[in-house]
């Protein structure tokens, strides 16, 4: 009840302070919630309100429509002038520039006059438009040369010196449909790609990379080591600042991670059947190899070893696009070479005192109090009571105490236990411990 | 003065005028709602502004039967509803001493102990989920069964974040309580 009172108490304090508390909110808030209300509002399609920014928009609207609606057009008209001038290698934007620049120049040094008269057009002189003169310009004089190269021989006095010829070529070799390629386009990080550049004449290139990195290398190679997509782009300039460029992609895929942990962490072999525990990241497949022989895929498998004994562990994990990583536990359970461990407690035979000879797999293991070992060869094992006094005394690792001092049986409770001896690589050992005698 | 039910009106035609009106009078009530909800003022003046773009696009929604204070409040407790869920991908973690914290008060607070201030800085500091529930229910006064289907939450999930809410928000003003104490007997 105490609790309830006091939660209320809790809430009124909070209800009543803040229900109808008032925080002034900063001048800007408000500024900007109008002005975004404004723009909101001017958004909102309202007739009766209806002005000069609609009749506006409308009008850009209308425009912009017009161009995109007249553009194709545009586009026909240029191939069909083109075509007609014989020149075979321009596709791109650029080489349309170059010309029609070139064109500008011819006319300059040509006819002053008659390019007074189009200088007007200069701010709307589209390609339309330069291809169309060159048309008219190339006809009179040898429908055989390629309009390209009008350009550069009319424009040669007014370009900084060069032979015109080789300038043509150039600009020829600039516009091929792909320059760049790739040794590989696809891979697990960290992936190392090298990138060839195709173009034979140039003056100057530079890679991008896609992940901030460039080179001016004509032939570099890049490590990629962050998973992802990559727009490599190559663009070669030659004389004049003319450029061509052109792209790949390349795809570098995540490595996965592979870790894990066995348990029980200091496991008994052959006893103990092992659990492994799966870390590992970003994977897919999982395969274990157990190191005797056996596999598993599972992502967390369970294994018996039939032996004590050191094993290789290794687990190898894969993502869907085959990328994989692996880890090995060498000598895995080394710690179970050199052991003895006892039991806590055990129930012994009521029908009487046996030898103490057992066997791992017979009854009578676990009604004779015995240790569990490797590579045990000497050894004594001493029982005491809680006063003190010596109950059993075993030199031989095989035989155990059945729970019988002097030929009756012990009284249910606590004993003292001690063990001393040595390993079979010679190394000490010595337990000490309580039991517990049980009786059901 | 303009009345609420001139200004509505304003705002159902779009007025301009009565928009700025309907701000100044309330943005102060609305935006001590929306500080409630957020961790800091800037937060809380952004839930503002969507509550205001959502009062004034949509006022015709008013009914004009209710008080129009309470729609208002709904409106905006709504919105920092939706910029919780917003948000919410990016405060996927509990600090363990909050998760932990065991409800250690027997003490019981006086009323007028804490300022409103101290009350906003306590809830501002606590994790947006305990935020959402403690001030739905204990402010609010939603049941937790509503809490729960606004929030997508389970009912008991609304329960048991409300009750360590207050452990934690219990936990802080004890501390905040022997301070403040501290502090008033070093001045005497």
């Amino acid at each position: 009840m105490k609790g309830k009172v006091e939660n209320k108490m809790l809430r009124d304090i909070f209800r009543q302070k803040l229900e109808s508390a008032e925080v002034i909110p900063s001048p800007e808030a408000g500024v900007n919630l109008m002005r975004l209300v404004g723009r909101w509002e001017f958004l909102r399609f309202n007739p009766s309100r209806f002005n000069i920014w609609y009749a506006g928009g409308i009008a850009v609207a209308g425009a912009a429509l017009a161009i995109i609606l007249a553009s194709p057009v545009h586009k026909k008209n240029i191939s069909g002038l083109l075509n007609t001038n014989t020149s075979e290698d321009i596709s791109s934007k650029k080489s349309d520039e170059i010309q029609s620049s070139g064109k500008y120049f011819e006319l300059e040094a040509q006819s002053p006059l008659k390019e007074a008269g189009r200088i007007a057009k200069k701010t709307a002189r589209t390609n339309t438009v330069a291809s169309a003169e060159k048309a008219q310009l190339a006809m009179p004089g040898s429908s055989i040369v390629p309009a390209g190269q009008i350009a550069s021989i009319s424009g040669k006095d007014i370009f900084k010196g060069g032979n015109p010829v080789t300038d043509n070529l150039r600009s020829q070799s600039l516009v091929t449909e792909n320059i760049a390629s790739a040794s590989v386009t696809e891979g697990c990080a960290p992936l190392k790609v090298s990138f060839r550049n195709k173009v034979v004449n140039y003056d100057s290139c530079r890679w991008t990379f896609g992940d901030g990195g460039t080179s001016s290398e004509k032939n570099p190679k890049w490590l990629f080591d962050i998973p992802g997509e990559y727009i490599v782009t190559l663009s070669v300039f030659g004389t004049g600042n003319l450029h061509s460029s052109s792209s790949l992609t390349v795809v570098v895929h995540a490595v996965p991670k592979a870790r894990f942990e066995s348990s029980p962490e200091n496991a008994i072999l052959p006893n103990d059947e092992i659990s492994f525990h799966n870390y590992s990241s970003d994977a897919v497949k999982y395969r274990w190899d157990f190191g005797d022989g056996s596999s598993s895929e599972l992502f967390e498998p369970m294994h018996s070893y039939k032996k004590s004994g050191r094993y290789n562990l290794k687990l190898i994990v894969s993502t869907e696009f085959g990328c994989s990583d692996s880890v090995i536990v060498k000598n895995a359970f080394s710690g179970s070479d050199n052991y003895i461990e006892f039991p806590n407690a055990f129930i012994p035979n009521l029908n009487g005192p046996s030898t103490g000879y057992y066997s791992p797999k017979s009854d009578e293991a676990s009604q004779v109090f015995h240790p569990v070992s490797s590579t045990v060869s000497d050894y004594q094992l001493r029982i005491f009571s809680r006063n003190g006094i010596l109950i059993f005394e075993s030199n031989d690792i095989n035989i155990g105490w059945d729970g019988y001092y002097k030929g009756n049986l012990c009284d249910p409770g606590v004993y003292i236990w001690k063990v001393r001896g040595n390993y079979l690589n010679g190394e000490p050992f010595t337990k000490m411990g309580d039991v517990t005698l049980l009786k059901n | 003065m303009t009345s609420d039910q001139q200004i509505i009106e304003g705002c159902a035609k779009h007025d301009r005028k009565s928009q700025q009106l309907l701000y100044d009078k309330y943005s102060r009530f609305l935006l001590g709602v929306c500080l409630r909800y957020a961790s800091d003022k800037a937060e809380a003046e952004d839930i503002l502004q969507d509550s205001f773009l959502k009062i004034f696009f949509n006022i015709k929604d008013y009914s004009g039967t209710g008080s129009f204070i309470g729609w208002l409040r709904k409106v905006t407790v709504n919105t920092a509803i939706t910029n919780y869920h917003k948000n919410l991908k990016y405060r996927y973690h509990i600090e363990i001493e909050e998760f932990v914290s065991v409800e250690t008060g027997v003490e019981s607070f006086e009323e007028d102990f804490f300022t409103a201030d101290e009350l906003y800085k306590v809830l501002n500091g606590l994790p947006a989920g305990y935020r959402m529930v403690f001030n739905l229910y204990a402010v609010e006064g939603y049941k937790h069964k509503e809490i729960a289907k606004m929030l997508g939450i389970d009912t008991n999930t609304s329960k048991s974040q409300y009750s360590r809410a207050k452990a934690v928000i219990r936990d802080k003003l004890e501390k905040l309580g022997k301070l403040k104490n501290r502090y008033s007997e070093d001045n005497n």
